[in-house]
């Protein structure tokens, strides 16, 4: 009898939940398809135009890819540099795990505008003279999602208790290096998977820092989306929604990607 | 010297302040298994951390097999370890794991598979050979663990409470087994645990640590019979572990200097109030008949143990139960006991 009830509760909280998060979704995927839609309950007419208007603008399409593949640059730097990184510090040099945790939650501590304000006058002169670059956004990126990064890989490792699989590994003649790449890596993978996810979101999101940085020189889907949505509230509807199934798309591939990676890293 | 395959002279390491080991001095000859016993916290796994290589000493050498290995980095030591966690790896099979020291040591893929058949016959697992770890019980991931280490064919073999995480039946068999395992392929084994019962049976050897050091090196037996100190008298078998005075009480004056003193529970025989006549006491010119008082009586299985009172003297005196105790029932009340002074042992320090 108690759990049955037990049951009911749960499924119709959730059901609520649910409808709560994906209301202003709906909405807005209504909205890009509708003619007019102000004072009734649902659009007055439905209409093409706007998603039509959108994908005949080239700026938008450019926007997108420029989007793409500089959070896919970022990601994939971050990776590069943090996992070895992170392993290192997290199994053989615990004494720096301190100063580490007060590092990565800096970027937390400083607001967009004050970090951008920082990067130019930093990078607006001789030697770094990166201002309006991809590359400073790239380097600014890199330490957005860094916190994201550094707390992703540190719990993966210390879920799959890196340090004792590493000790037995050793002790059965492995190398450092390929015990990471052998044991470590495919254990941790799923965990870095969740991460590198979360930090792409992050970054196809970020519009402040992006906007002062480079606004004017590179337009990523932020930076497009803001401009246009002054125009009309159907075409920023119609933008927004294709760059949430856009980003929809890319998750399941990471996620199938993740997937393969931790089953064919066998034997 | 010469006979010793695994040398330790002097070992000492510190965390913070404190000498977790302190100055450890160990010879073990090759196929011996020799266990370290001791409480938490005395020191055991650590040492068994440094000649793996993964703990670094503060001093002290380690040889092993006439090699210096003090310097050198876990993986050219030749040695195994069985962790108390097993540590297999989560993303191989059975198979995988077994194989992975032959694989990092390049062997081929046909030797690595016989070599792996081999084990897997070895541990009784072979159809378990295509499974994952998480997909065995513990007992079962304990053996895995074991195949794994043996499969590069360690010199000497380190067991950390690999039989802790356990339950008491599967850590009963499983200490058979690895005990004929070990004899069979005559493997050095360093085995540690807090539990004596594990150290008596499987043991050709048993050090007490406590607080960093050896305290008593002997066979099972000599460590059962005679403790040397009140600290391994206290820890082994359930010894009745008493001051000179309460010694004396008993045993009158002719006892020893030593300031205190070991009893075996079952050295003590319980006889009915009335005295009476019983085969097994000592022989009646060295025997010592005292009143005492039953003031509980546990059965623990196939010994019963009686805590009693006699001259103001707490014991506790087990007696196996063979069912045919003189007066039968919970027994609690007047008795008397029969002490046989040759079983009284002196005792060293502390």
């Amino acid at each position: 009898m108690e759990t049955r009830q037990a049951g009911w509760t749960h499924r119709v909280l959730m059901l609520l939940l649910m409808v709560y998060l994906l209301l202003p979704l709906l909405a807005t995927f209504l909205y890009a398809f509708a003619t007019e839609w102000q004072t009734t309950v649902l659009p007055q007419g439905w209409t093409l135009e706007w998603v039509g208007s959108m994908f005949e603008d080239i700026r938008f399409v450019e926007a997108l890819w420029t989007s793409l593949y500089l959070c896919l640059i970022s990601v994939a730097l971050s990776l590069v540099v943090m996992l070895p990184a992170v392993f290192v510090i997290t199994v053989y040099l615990p004494r720096w795990e301190t100063l580490m945790k007060g590092l990565v939650v800096l970027p937390y501590a400083v607001p967009g505008v004050v970090a951008a304000v920082g990067l130019i006058r930093t990078y607006s002169s001789q030697p770094f003279d990166l201002a309006g670059t991809a590359y400073l956004l790239i380097g600014a990126y890199f330490v957005v999602i860094l916190p994201y990064m550094y707390q992703g890989i540190r719990n993966s490792l210390l879920t799959v208790s890196a340090v004792e699989l590493l000790n037995a590994a050793e002790l059965l003649g492995a190398r450092r290096v390929r015990a990471f790449v052998t044991i470590i890596l495919p254990n941790i993978w799923p965990g870095v998977m969740v991460s590198t996810l979360l930090s792409f979101s992050v970054l196809f999101g970020e519009f402040v820092l992006t906007n002062m940085l480079v606004g004017g020189h590179i337009q990523t889907i932020q930076v497009y989306l803001y401009r246009r949505v002054g125009e009309s509230g159907h075409l920023a509807s119609a933008i927004a929604i294709t760059y949430f199934l856009f980003i929809l798309a890319i998750s399941m591939v990471l996620m199938k990607l993740g997937k393969k990676m931790s089953g064919e890293v066998r034997g | 010297m010469s006979a010793s395959y695994l040398e330790l002279r002097g070992i000492t390491k510190r965390f913070g302040g404190a000498a977790v080991l302190d100055g450890v001095d160990l010879s073990i000859r090759e196929g011996e298994l020799v266990t370290l016993l001791g409480p938490s916290g005395c020191g055991k796994s650590t040492l068994l951390r440094c000649i793996a290589g993964l703990t670094e000493l503060d001093g002290g050498r380690i040889r092993l097999n006439e090699q210096e290995i003090t310097d050198m980095s876990p993986r050219n030591r030749e040695v195994g370890m069985v962790f108390q966690s097993y540590a297999l790896f989560p993303n191989l099979t059975v198979a995988g794991n077994i194989e992975y020291g032959l694989r990092m040591r390049g062997i081929g893929a046909k030797e690595r598979a016989r070599r792996c058949e081999e084990l897997l016959a070895l541990i009784d697992l072979e159809p378990k050979r295509d499974d994952y770890p998480q997909q065995l019980s513990g007992g079962q991931q304990q053996r895995v663990a074991l195949a794994r280490s043996l499969a590069v064919q360690p010199k000497v073999l380190l067991l950390d409470e690999p039989l802790s995480a356990l339950d008491a039946k599967i850590r009963r068999s499983l200490r058979t087994e690895i005990r004929e395992i070990q004899k069979r392929m005559n493997m050095t084994t360093l085995f540690v645990t807090h539990d004596q019962e594990e150290a008596l049976t499987m043991s050709d050897r048993i050090c007490v640590m406590n607080e960093g050091r050896i305290v008593q090196d002997g066979t099972p037996e000599t460590i059962y019979a005679s403790p040397r100190t009140e600290f391994v008298a206290r820890f082994i078998g359930s010894y009745n572990v008493l001051a000179r005075e309460e010694a004396a009480k008993l045993f009158g004056d002719g006892i020893g200097a030593a300031a205190s003193f070991a009893l075996r529970p079952e050295s003590v025989k319980l006889l009915p109030e009335g005295g009476g006549q019983d085969q097994e006491a000592a022989p009646a010119n060295t025997r010592r008949i005292v009143a005492a008082t039953v003031d509980n009586v546990h059965v623990l299985g196939n010994v019963i143990r009686y805590f009693v009172s006699a001259e103001g003297v707490r014991l506790t005196v087990d007696k196996l139960n063979d069912g045919q105790s003189p007066w039968g029932g919970a027994g609690r009340g007047a008795v008397k006991l029969a002490l046989d002074p040759s079983q009284l042992l002196e005792l060293e320090g502390a």
